[in-house]
């Protein structure tokens, strides 16, 4: 989320000296943000400018970033961060928009779905407002358009059509050159996301066929099956792109595979589901040292840092009980339990005190 | 010290946890809004302060600009700084209120600190010869330290180190007392007086150099005022610091009736070991919220404008199990910690019977 600015090395180490600060620049921040928020400089920001209610747990963000944002090729995502309740969340998602469109008009698009039991989705559902200025990170991932122009295969489901939007949007405006056939499943009509724009561009780009299939609207589910990928040719030879449920996207590649197309010419991008309740599993578990190229297992209640210094490490430490933060350091991912209140940690990116920290599960520290 | 039983002490701990559990689970947007609120004033205050301070060539706009820098170090140092590095506001997840790498505005680095106060000083409260903050090793201020011919004189120290007091603290991890006692060697120490050095350098370079030569037809007024705010801060800080462990209730303890302590106990021994003051709203912002130092060392990682909301359940508790809850006005505290420092500097017999007198 860091603002890369070329600045000049003597105007930066000034800025050092007077702040006290590896980001001098944001030491005007607070009070920046109160006059204009757009002035931000510790993050990216983006204005909301507009919200498209999609359907009824689906909605499009149109945002307008500040003109520092770097850009993005169709396909890729990033993670925005939004203060709820005081706590500073970060989560990614895909751009909906197409690149043409930040070129032209400045604007860029989040197609976001509520999530059940999901914090910063609801929050965004119901609190964020047009107006509102959220942080943006620069985009990244290798979910992309091939290029020189090769035959495609889509297959999307439910939210997993917003990068595939992108990338329709782009091929069809830059013209590109070979079929392309998009196999988008949905629960029910409803929850088609930009069907208008979807019929618009299948009316407008004649390389591209179109199959929306509902999988819930008859009597019995109708999921992806081999028959579906019958009617489409020269499937050996195309590029396949899958995005959408795990289950989706797993038995999509089966299929694809047993079709006689290769892992290589297979691009997915994952959405995580919301993380299940882990419940009253057992404490212990795989501890993986990032920053030191390390790995652990352990078993019940041993404390993270116990557990690094029998790998044979020296984290930093202090009161070695939970007061005085010395040990305090970045888990990557996994939940841990805190050993004082019995809470346990979310799943995600989040500092912890490590002296009584207990992992539950798989953790990955930055350690 | 107060005898409980392990019993007593294990319900002590109870009660004192679940006071920190209401607190924790009720964290968010108004915690939020009032550090980020302080930042502001701070920043303001600070703008503001430097702004007017090239123009202190008349009188009362020096006035004006060196209070207002005053206090905003106050601020930045007691209100934001050190409740930041106690890591009151790391749940925000916000980087530039992170408790590990924020960095203060003041001669001490954020990493001495965080080892010598959030480590040493909260897990040693108040244990002769464990604690360093009791004394700074300048300051005889319990009979359990043998008396010396210049603790006469202490009182000299105690005006320096308060005048000094940035200087003081970014040196206090020096630990200048082992050095001369030969328990530990300068070598050891040159990592730390590099880096105190670093950040020494870079404070003294802003307040001293910079701005003053920035406005250079007026170099001598800026850097009078600048002089003057840092002495402002130090006076200030060292004063209710002095009163946070000081004063007359406020219990020490021996490293034997702490060993293998139960949380119960560092509970018992950080409420008997600190001691409060009352006073205004904005008497308890610019003191950080150490006015509450009973609850602060109770829960250091609780962000401290919750101290006050908590003060009454804490007394409660002590009530409750027969523990002394140490608060008077500001005053009255710190003038039994002036009597302190006097009555130390003479040793236990004289000191008795000058008393008497």
């Amino acid at each position: 989320m860091l603002a890369k600015q070329p600045q000049s090395r003597a105007l930066h180490w000034l800025g050092k000296q007077l702040f006290n600060r590896n980001d001098p620049a944001a030491f005007f921040d607070p009070l920046l943000e109160r006059i204009n928020p757009m002035w931000i400089r510790a993050y990216t920001p983006a204005r909301v400018e507009q919200i498209i209610q999609e359907t009824a747990d689906t909605r499009t963000l149109v945002l307008k970033p500040s003109r520092r944002w770097s850009g993005f090729r169709a396909g890729q995502h990033v993670t925005i961060c939004v203060d709820v309740n005081g706590v500073r969340r970060h989560r990614t998602f895909s751009l909906s928009s197409s690149p043409m469109f930040w070129q032209q008009q400045g604007r860029v698009t989040l197609t976001i779905k509520r999530l059940p039991g999901g914090r910063v989705t609801n929050w965004i559902h119901e609190e964020l407002d047009t107006g509102s200025v959220i942080g943006l990170g620069e985009a990244f991932g290798d979910f992309l358009v091939p290029e020189p122009a090769q035959p495609v295969l889509f297959i999307a489901g439910g939210s997993g059509i917003t990068p595939v939007l992108s990338q329709l949007e782009t091929m069809a405006g830059t013209d590109y050159r070979a079929p392309v056939t998009l196999l988008y499943f949905v629960r029910t009509a409803d929850d088609v996301i930009a069907r208008k724009k979807l019929q618009a561009l299948s009316a407008r780009y004649s390389a591209l066929s179109l199959h929306i299939i509902t999988t819930h609207e008859g009597e019995s589910p109708r999921y992806l099956c081999d028959a579906d990928l019958d009617s489409i040719p020269g499937l050996k030879s195309r590029q396949v792109y899958l995005c959408g449920p795990r289950g989706l996207m797993d038995l999509a590649r089966d299929l694809v595979n047993q079709r006689g197309v290769d892992d290589t010419a297979i691009h997915s991008t994952y959405f995580s589901a919301p993380q299940a309740d882990l419940g009253d599993e057992a404490l212990g578990g795989q501890v993986r040292f990032a920053g030191s190229d390390a790995e652990a297992s352990s078993q019940g209640d041993a404390t993270l840092l116990d557990i690094a210094e029998a790998t044979g490490l020296s984290p930093r430490h202090g009161c070695r009980m939970g007061i005085c933060h010395q040990c305090s350091c970045r888990k990557t991912s996994g939940t841990v339990i805190n050993r004082l209140t019995g809470q346990a940690s979310g799943p995600g990116e989040e500092n912890i005190q490590i002296c009584i920290s207990v992992p539950r599960g798989p953790v990955s520290l930055d350690l | 010290m107060k005898q409980m039983t392990e019993t007593q002490l294990s319900q002590l701990e109870q009660d004192l946890n679940a006071i920190r559990d209401e607190v924790i689970a009720d964290l968010g947007e108004r915690d939020a809004q009032n550090i980020r609120r302080m930042i502001r004033l701070h920043r303001l205050l600070e703008a503001g302060g430097r702004v007017m301070m090239p123009f202190g060539f008349i009188p009362p706009v020096f006035v004006a600009a060196t209070a207002t820098l005053g206090i905003a170090k106050i601020l930045e140092n007691m209100e934001i700084g050190h409740n930041v590095m106690h890591g009151q506001y790391d749940w925000m997840n916000d980087p530039a209120l992170h408790s590990q790498t924020y960095e203060w505005d003041t001669a001490c680095t954020g990493d001495s600190w965080r080892r010598t106060h959030n480590y040493e000083h909260h897990t040693y409260t108040n244990i002769i010869g464990k604690d360093r903050d009791y004394g700074y090793a300048v300051l005889r201020l319990s009979d359990d330290e043998p008396w010396k011919p210049w603790h006469s004189l202490q009182f000299i120290n105690y005006i320096l180190l308060s005048v000094f007091f940035q200087w003081g603290v970014g040196l206090h991890e020096l630990e200048t007392e082992k050095l001369q006692r030969r328990e530990i060697r300068l070598r050891e120490k040159l990592p730390f007086l590099k880096e105190f050095a670093r950040k020494g350098g870079r404070q003294a370079f802003k307040d001293y150099v910079f701005f003053p030569l920035v406005t250079f037809p007026v170099a001598p007024i800026v850097l009078a005022g600048n002089i003057g705010a840092n002495l402002i801060r130090n006076l200030w800080s060292s004063t209710v610091i002095f009163c946070g462990h000081f004063t007359e209730d406020a219990e020490t303890f021996s490293e034997e009736e702490c060993k293998g302590e139960s949380k119960g106990h560092w509970y018992l021994r950080q409420l008997t070991g600190s001691s409060n003051f009352t006073g205004g709203r904005w008497l308890h912002v610019l003191s950080g919220h150490l006015s509450y130092q009973v609850e602060h060392h109770v829960f250091p990682d609780l962000p401290a404008h919750r101290y006050p909301e908590i003060s009454g359940k804490v007394q409660a508790v002590c009530e409750k199990h027969g523990i002394h809850y140490n608060t008077g006005s500001f005053a009255k505290q710190y003038g039994t910690v002036l009597k302190r420092i006097l009555r130390h500097s003479l040793p236990e017999r004289l000191a008795g019977s000058a008393i008497r007198a």
